[in-house]
């Protein structure tokens, strides 16, 4: 359970989340417009942003945990892999979300190497295991961040735009294991993807002039829609199921 | 089969380097405690290959840090402008005339290594200013550094007497010439811990080489261990170029070399490049010294002279890929 209260946000200067109170009991989806700040409450929620209120995990302030306490409970997935290292491997790079539990200048352990290879194998890309990731189609990065978030085995994953450099067809391998995943781990997806979200099948909260709407149902009725995006709709076309 | 031949190569001249320079040594004599050779060999030679080692050693590693640190090919503790502050440094002691000794160490030293650690904390007080993410930025912070203290220097060139001048001018070439064996202990003691530094932060720089704000989420303090991995390696570059002068290319190159070799994730290839720089400089100071010229060529002109062609041939192959 996460719980936001009179949660703010700024960047450079500029309000753009306003006195947010939520109570996010378990999936969300997140949507709203560009620049709305729906990656801003993604990122106040795992710490890379900084804000004034008070976030509560499971009643823990969150600003009380460590680093790696933080680790632990909440994985980032990013819509875009930026990497320097242009060499490292698929399954280091799967590893390295074992870092958490990782001792202090030791390598990592088999248990780790274990579980890496067991999320490769959940995933499907076991062949890739020895790859270099920056060699690899954006559909299978993505599936990498996923092995690598699953690997952190954090009770909340937070994925960012994961379809928005997609094809449809990536787009529905990564948006079945997205709602798979829904099963084990509490699942914050933040998209502009409708039909993803749609998928996905999570309470929606939407985004719109720095504060936060909740639909438990109904949002993609078109007239819904149209209302908050502000253009017409005739039911979504793309069926992912 | 490539690499085992580089390897087997730089490893030969290494142990050859003794050997070689001005005077030839006459093998019998070397073991002859009285000899002149003797003096020549254990005092002069032995020391400066091993001097040339850690440099090359400190400096490709500290290339190599920053330039994963960064994300950014380019930076090396020399792009960022701390060479240039030691440079200065030791300008500005020459130019007051400071020949003495403070708790035995020259004059020249002492601010050289003032004005690298001066340069570190200005660079980590203005990269404050900086978000995480520009890194650009700190580039061009130390460009601009560097090139402020050019000019800085060149005033001192201009008010300076033609001895002073004709210091200065020979330190900025760079020189790994050392009498004794404190200076390559010293170096040796501090390449040691930079290396062991770098090697127990290596998953915590490899997560940093994906990004920051990734290596935050996985529980690492990103700016303690920046800043403290910083530190060592400005201590090692700020030790070394107070004692030998600004040498360059090597820290940009040798990191770039290794990578072509092994194209491996960066954990792999810490202690290669360690070697690799090591044996680099090496090579280059001995062919300095196998020049048969009237004095040494300094050595910063061979390395930038090798390392120049090399480093253009090495962008040319990477972007006809």
């Amino acid at each position: 359970m996460i719980e936001l209260q009179n949660l703010q946000c700024e960047f450079d200067k500029r309000v753009i989340l306003q006195d947010i109170s939520l109570t996010i009991e378990n999936h969300l989806s997140i949507l709203g417009a560009n620049g709305s700040g729906k990656s801003t409450l993604a990122k106040a929620i795992s710490s890379l942003t900084t804000f004034s209120g008070e976030i509560r995990i499971d009643s823990q302030n969150i600003e009380r945990l460590s680093l790696n306490e933080k680790a632990k409970l909440i994985s980032y997935i990013p819509a875009k892999l930026e990497i320097y290292d242009s060499f490292i491997s698929v399954e280091e790079f799967v590893l390295l979300g074992r870092f958490p539990y990782k001792l202090n200048f030791m390598d990592y352990s088999e248990k780790d190497k274990k579980i890496a290879s067991q999320t490769l194998e959940f995933l499907k890309i076991s062949h890739l295991r020895s790859n270099v990731v920056s060699s690899l189609s954006s559909g299978e990065q993505q599936l990498c961040l996923i092995a690598q978030a699953l690997a952190q085995q954090s009770k909340i994953i937070i994925f960012d735009e994961p379809t928005a450099n997609l094809d449809p067809h990536n787009s529905k391998i990564i948006a079945e294991h997205i709602k798979g995943l829904k099963e084990y781990h509490q699942v914050i997806l933040i998209t502009h993807d409708l039909h993803l979200a749609s998928f996905i099948d999570s309470p929606i909260l939407f985004i719109k002039e720095k504060s936060a709407h909740y639909y438990e149902e109904n949002f993609f009725e078109d007239a819904i829609l149209e209302q908050l995006y502000g253009v017409s709709f005739n039911s979504l076309a793309v069926q992912y199921d | 089969m490539i690499r085992f031949m580089v390897w087997s190569a730089l490893l030969a001249i290494m142990l050859l380097s003794p050997f070689i320079g001005a005077v030839s040594l006459e093998l019998s004599e070397i073991l002859n405690v009285d000899s002149l050779t003797h003096t020549i060999f254990f005092d002069l030679r032995v020391p400066r290959v091993l001097f040339a080692f850690f440099a090359g050693l400190t400096l490709a590693l500290s290339g190599l840090l920053f330039q994963t640190l960064f994300r950014n090919a380019l930076m090396t503790p020399y792009t960022l402008g701390i060479s240039s502050g030691a440079v200065l440094g030791a300008g500005i002691a020459i130019k007051l005339g400071l020949g003495t000794l403070f708790f035995g160490i020259a004059a020249i030293s002492l601010f050289g290594f003032l004005g690298a650690m001066l340069t570190v904390f200005l660079l980590i007080y203005l990269s404050q200013f900086l978000r995480s993410s520009q890194h650009e930025s700190l580039l061009l912070l130390g460009i601009a550094l560097s090139l402020f203290y050019t000019s800085a220097l060149m005033i001192i060139f201009y008010f300076g007497d033609a001895m002073q001048n004709d210091m200065l001018i020979r330190f900025t070439m760079g020189s790994l010439s050392v009498i004794g064996w404190s200076y390559p202990l010293i170096l040796a003691l501090i390449a040691l811990i930079l290396l062991l530094s770098i090697y127990f932060y290596r998953f915590e720089l490899q997560l940093l080489s994906v990004s920051d704000s990734q290596a935050k989420l996985k529980g690492i303090d990103t700016k303690r261990v920046t800043l403290f991995l910083l530190m060592v390696s400005s201590l090692g570059i700020g030790t070394l170029v107070s004692i030998s002068g600004p040498i360059g290319f090597v820290g940009l190159i040798v990191p770039h070399i290794v990578a072509k070799l092994y194209p491996v994730s960066v954990t792999h290839r810490i202690v290669k490049t360690a070697l690799f720089g090591g044996f680099f400089l090496v090579v280059c100071d001995t062919l300095t010294r196998g020049l048969q010229t009237q004095s040494e060529l300094p050595i910063g002109i061979v390395t930038a002279l090798i390392g120049g062609p090399f480093f253009i041939y090495l962008i040319i192959s990477k972007a006809s890929k």
